[in-house]
């Protein structure tokens, strides 16, 4: 080992199955590796990009110079591969590769303790330290305490900052049991610990008296059944054990992390969408913290589901005055405004008392969302012939929403559109929004409150930009394209839905003479068949009202209610979906 | 892809009805399915394909033969993943039939789009792996009815774990499932080979039928020969012209797995290498194929499909198992025999290991380039893609390394991959006429 590496022998590790505590035994100081980094241009230079963000973020975070030892585990593909990039590379000290087998019984305890018994051996041969059994014993710890009202995190693993992002949004405490999450459920026998103290009897080991032998040997007598006893990650043979995350006392709700190309907890997500037992969101990320507006979306729209749920009045919390203005006497003024600020357009809702739309306003957002809600907001009270103090409560939603002045409160578009759809078609069960930047498919209660909701991944397809790209590489305007689309003739199949991928066909189909109206509407179908797929995720059912910008598509809505088989509705004000749901919240918080 | 010929439009059409009838008529749409597999089926043996050589011609009809009749009695089906061992399958009586095949035929007919629409529904993540999201949406959707088992091993990749599990307790049918260790040791043999045993007794019960030792060790030794008959096809595969297509090569694949350990796929070994001894010689580039081949792709086809500019002489799929080297154990010890091949496959452990059974084909049949297909999903060769690149351009050949699917078309840009394609088998004709000229 080198000297002055000797000071900080740290060790990083990925996967939960890794033996820290045996590591630690030899004096190595194990620390997960934490992926969470700018870009992955190493990893798609020496890989692949079609790796889950976790192995390129690994492989990213293993490159770095103050890396030098590495345990990984065979845990899955991705993380093999990981492995091989780095052993090729050459540059670590040292670098393991533990096989962990799928099954927990007998025969693999056995396995895996002669694997680890191999670890054990070449980190010795490596570092030049002998084992100490009370340092292992030591660093296995205690269980943690859960929080009485905690949301569980599971899925794929979780970087710190994503952690606290997930409870930062859904403003409740986060019990971490990802696949990197690890939590031995057992602790050490006194016997172990004597070990570390006390000579051998040299007698047999029963009734407390200090273990004969190699204290190597026997902590891993121990410890080899003991890491592979913890709850089992998704691809251990037998998972019925998961089920144990799932449901117990003081949990409110399961927000489910996925990672695309990786290919273990889509599935079990899936399995518990199924079961629909407990409030549970899905949130989808590349391993970079990038798309955070969508996943603040979704994490607190999913806070505002729970809160709701826990019998609490779904209130909009009071913020701070931002504005100069004086606070409008709420009890005299019968106005309340709702503001949706939205990737394309910046909607107004001022509505009375009794819940007449007074007046409305919609405006392109453009660069700045904060001078389009400016704009949209004197648009409404002029219109409505009122001054800004005659508005009690202003409440925003959308993208925006926090970055609008002078809003009492923000509350997420999930919760605003479900009841503004509730207001708009107080039958509708399922409602379907896509708009510029996202699609969502909203799930109603027969009370209008949120039974359940998905939302796209962070990618465009099947979402109003997705249009807009396929408009222009067929130059014409969206207008255009919408109508030209309803004068399709014969069926054209476009399988991409990946705006690249897309566009890649409709050139082909350009350049082999296929009639425009029959390209669009093969976009069309393709849109609808994402959103079907995407409806039947969190069960949606009818009667369906359709909002957001691409509900004036008329080719798309009849697509979807072809795919659906089912009526698929629309609403003049369906534009105002968002806004007119915000408005409400305000009234309702008013008393 | 667009321009697409009248045979292909045909074939839209009728996987498009599939598609169509999927979420309410699923018996229809099974049957549908299965007219027109019966129809290529007897298409098959009735005409076969002149340009093809018999061994060719041969394979599609075994090819044919084990898929529908595993899908027409799918009762007595064993549904398994590509590399399990299948030889207690046949000794028992039962049919299996690989994950990839069934994709493989949904994939043909054009109705992939539908099934994987309906997987993602339930939740299978769009980044699956496309073979398995294709069989899931096939089970979950109610067009394959309940085979009476599943089958898997943890070679070559994770979803072996995923799909078949999740399957199994969908279908509610016993799933066994053989975790092969990543390092070739006797030690991972015997550890490989107390799992099949598993098996055997999980299928004897599934099946309710007595497993015969004693056709179990015939049936292992008939793969032991139709190895070593396969492998002695590999030098003769020198320049010499196989006639072959991508769809052939993928269904000669599959059939020296399906198949291994019947007498017809010892047959068609020896076929090939007769047909090969026979075959004219062949100035063309010469092509070893890593994993599965994006077949359905027409503009990619007409490049090696019985070409005179360029065929797949070998691929890493069927070979998988020639860098087993001195084996331990022989076809006398059947579980011991079929749990050294999956430990030594090219596709268990560490990147090099398939990197140098790539090699070794590619030396073998003094093949010109390699081409190494990244099938949308598949993260372990993904992953080892550069890493294979690398070992194999500095071992003198150029590779390619081509972005797609071999089975979902939504994945594949048609027109980058065969201009990819085209420019690499130009570059590689260009190497090889400099080489004849400095000669």
């Amino acid at each position: 080992m080198p000297a002055e590496q000797q000071k900080h022998n740290e060790l990083f590790y990925a996967c939960k199955y890794t033996p820290i505590e045996l590591l630690a035994g030899f004096g190595a100081t194990p620390r997960i590796a934490e992926a969470d980094v700018a870009s992955f241009a190493y990893a798609d230079a020496l890989a692949h990009p079609n790796l889950c963000g976790y192995g390129k973020g690994l492989i990213e975070r293993m490159m770095a110079a103050d890396v030098h030892e590495a345990v990984l585990v065979t845990c899955c593909d991705v993380v093999r591969r990981v492995y091989d990039v780095l052993q090729a590379s050459g540059r670590m000290d040292f670098l393991y590769l533990l096989d962990l087998p799928h099954r927990r019984g007998p025969a693999e305890v056995a396995l895996f303790r002669r694997r680890l018994r191999a670890l054990a051996d070449a980190y010795a041969a490596y570092s030049g330290v002998q084992f100490d059994v009370g340092a292992a014993c030591a660093a296995c710890g205690t269980g943690v305490a859960r929080a009485d009202d905690r949301v569980t995190l599971m899925g794929a693993h979780a970087s710190a900052s994503l952690v606290a992002e997930v409870e930062k949004g859904v403003g409740m405490p986060v019990e971490n049991a990802t696949c990197t999450s690890r939590h031995l459920k057992v602790s050490p026998p006194p016997q172990l610990a004597r070990m570390a103290t006390e000579p051998a009897c040299g007698a047999c080991c029963d009734g407390g008296a200090t273990p004969a032998g190699n204290p190597l040997d026997a902590f891993l007598d121990w410890y080899a059944p003991a890491l592979l006893g913890q709850i089992p990650c998704m691809r251990m043979d037998d998972i019925a054990e998961r089920s144990e995350l799932v449901g117990e006392r003081g949990q409110q709700g399961v927000v489910y992390h996925t990672m695309k190309f990786c290919d273990y907890y889509g599935f079990e997500y899936g399995a518990l969408a199924e079961k629909d037992e407990i409030p549970m969101v899905k949130i989808e990320t590349d391993g970079t913290s990038q798309s955070e507006g969508q996943l603040r979306t979704r994490l607190e729209a999913f806070g505002e589901t729970l809160r709701a749920r826990g019998g609490a009045a779904q209130q909009a919390q009071p913020a701070p005055a931002v504005s100069g203005d004086a606070p409008a006497d709420t009890k005299a003024a019968a106005y309340v405004m709702g503001v949706d600020s939205g990737s394309t357009s910046t909607d107004v809702v001022i509505m009375d008392a009794d819940k007449h739309i007074v007046a409305t306003a919609i405006v392109p957002t453009g660069a700045r969302a904060a001078d389009a809600a400016a704009r949209a907001m004197d648009e409404a009270l002029s219109q409505a012939g009122l001054a800004a103090s005659d508005v009690a409560l202003r409440v925003s939603t959308g993208y925006g929403r926090d970055n609008i002045e002078g809003m009492d409160s923000s509350v997420t578009e999930i919760t605003c559109h479900a009841r503004g759809a509730h207001y708009l078609a107080p039958d509708a069960r399922s409602v379907i929004d896509i708009g510029g930047q996202d699609s969502k498919v909203i799930h109603l209660n027969a009370n209008g409150s949120v039974a359940g909701f998905v939302m796209n991944d962070k990618c465009a397809a099947g979402t109003g930009r997705f249009m807009e790209a396929m408009a222009r590489v067929l130059e014409m305007d969206l207008d255009e394209f919408c109508r030209r689309g309803l004068e399709w003739r014969h069926e054209v199949r476009i399988t991409s839905m990946c705006t690249v991928f897309a566009e890649s066909e409709v050139v082909s189909l350009v350049a082999a003479n296929t009639p425009t109206p029959d390209v669009i509407h093969g976009l069309d179908v393709s849109v609808a068949r994402k959103t079907a797929t995407l409806a039947s995720r969190v069960g949606a059912e009818p009667p369906y009202l359709m909002t957001g910008g691409v509900a004036q598509n008329e080719g798309v809505v009849r697509a979807l209610s072809e795919v659906l088989k089912a009526p698929v509705a629309t609403h003049e004000d369906s534009q105002l979906c968002g806004a007119i749901g915000a408005a409400l919240i305000g009234l309702q918080s008013l008393g | 892809m667009a321009d697409a010929s009248a045979g292909e439009r045909l074939i839209g059409w009728y996987g498009g009805v599939a598609e169509k009838n999927l979420s309410t008529r699923p018996d229809f749409v099974r049957n549908w399915l299965m007219l027109g597999f019966q129809a290529m089926r007897g298409k098959v043996h009735l005409a076969p394909y002149g340009d093809l050589l018999p061994s060719g011609n041969h394979g599609y009809q075994l090819f044919m033969d084990s898929v529908v009749g595993a899908l027409a009695n799918f009762d007595n089906a064993v549904v398994t993943s590509i590399f399990t061992p299948n030889e207690i399958f046949h000794a028992l009586g039962a049919r299996p039939v690989t994950a990839e095949a069934v994709a493989s035929f949904a994939s043909g007919a054009q109705a992939e789009g539908g099934f994987i629409a309906a997987a993602e529904g339930r939740g299978v993540p769009e980044t699956y792996c496309s073979y398995h999201r294709i069989l899931m949406g096939m089970a979950t959707s109610g067009v394959l009815g309940k085979p009476r088992m599943l089958a898997s091993c943890s070679v070559a990749c994770d979803a072996n774990n995923l799909t078949f599990k999740t399957l199994g307790r969908f279908w509610g049918v016993p799933h066994v499932y053989v975790d092969v260790p990543y390092d070739v040791s006797r030690d991972s043999v015997l550890y490989v080979a107390d799992e099949l045993r598993e098996m055997g007794r999980a299928t004897e019960e599934a099946f309710s039928r007595k497993l015969d030792e004693g056709r179990l060790r015939e049936a292992c030794a008939c793969s032991e020969r139709t190895m070593r008959e396969l492998a002695a096809t590999l030098p003769t595969r020198r320049r010499r012209y196989l006639a072959n297509t991508m769809t052939i090569d993928m269904m000669e694949m599959l059939d020296l797995h399906l198949s291994l350990g019947l007498p017809e796929c010892e047959d068609l070994a020896r076929e090939m290498q007769r047909d090969f001894l026979a075959a004219s010689p062949y100035e063309g580039v010469n092509l070893v194929w890593a994993h599965v081949s994006p077949y359905f792709l027409e503009s990619l086809g007409e490049l090696v499909n019985t070409s005179k500019t360029a065929q797949i002489v070998a691929s890493d799929m069927m070979f998988e198992h020639v860098t087993a080297g001195d084996a331990w154990f022989d076809a006398s010890s059947p579980y011991e025999f079929m749990a050294e091949r999956l430990v030594r496959s090219c596709f268990n452990g560490p990147a090099t290991r398939r990197a140098d059974c790539i090699e070794l084909l590619a030396r073998e049949t003094n093949a010109d380039a390699v081409v190494l297909f990244c099938h949308w999903g598949c993260k372990q060769t993904a992953g080892a893609a550069q890493l294979i690149r690398r070992q194999l351009e500095g071992a003198g050949w150029p590779v390619l390394v081509l972005d797609g699917d071999a089975c979902d078309r939504a994945n594949c840009m048609e027109g980058q991959m065969s201009t990819r394609f085209s420019a690499f088998l130009e570059m590689v004709e260009k190497r090889k006429e400099a080489e004849r000229h400095a000669s």
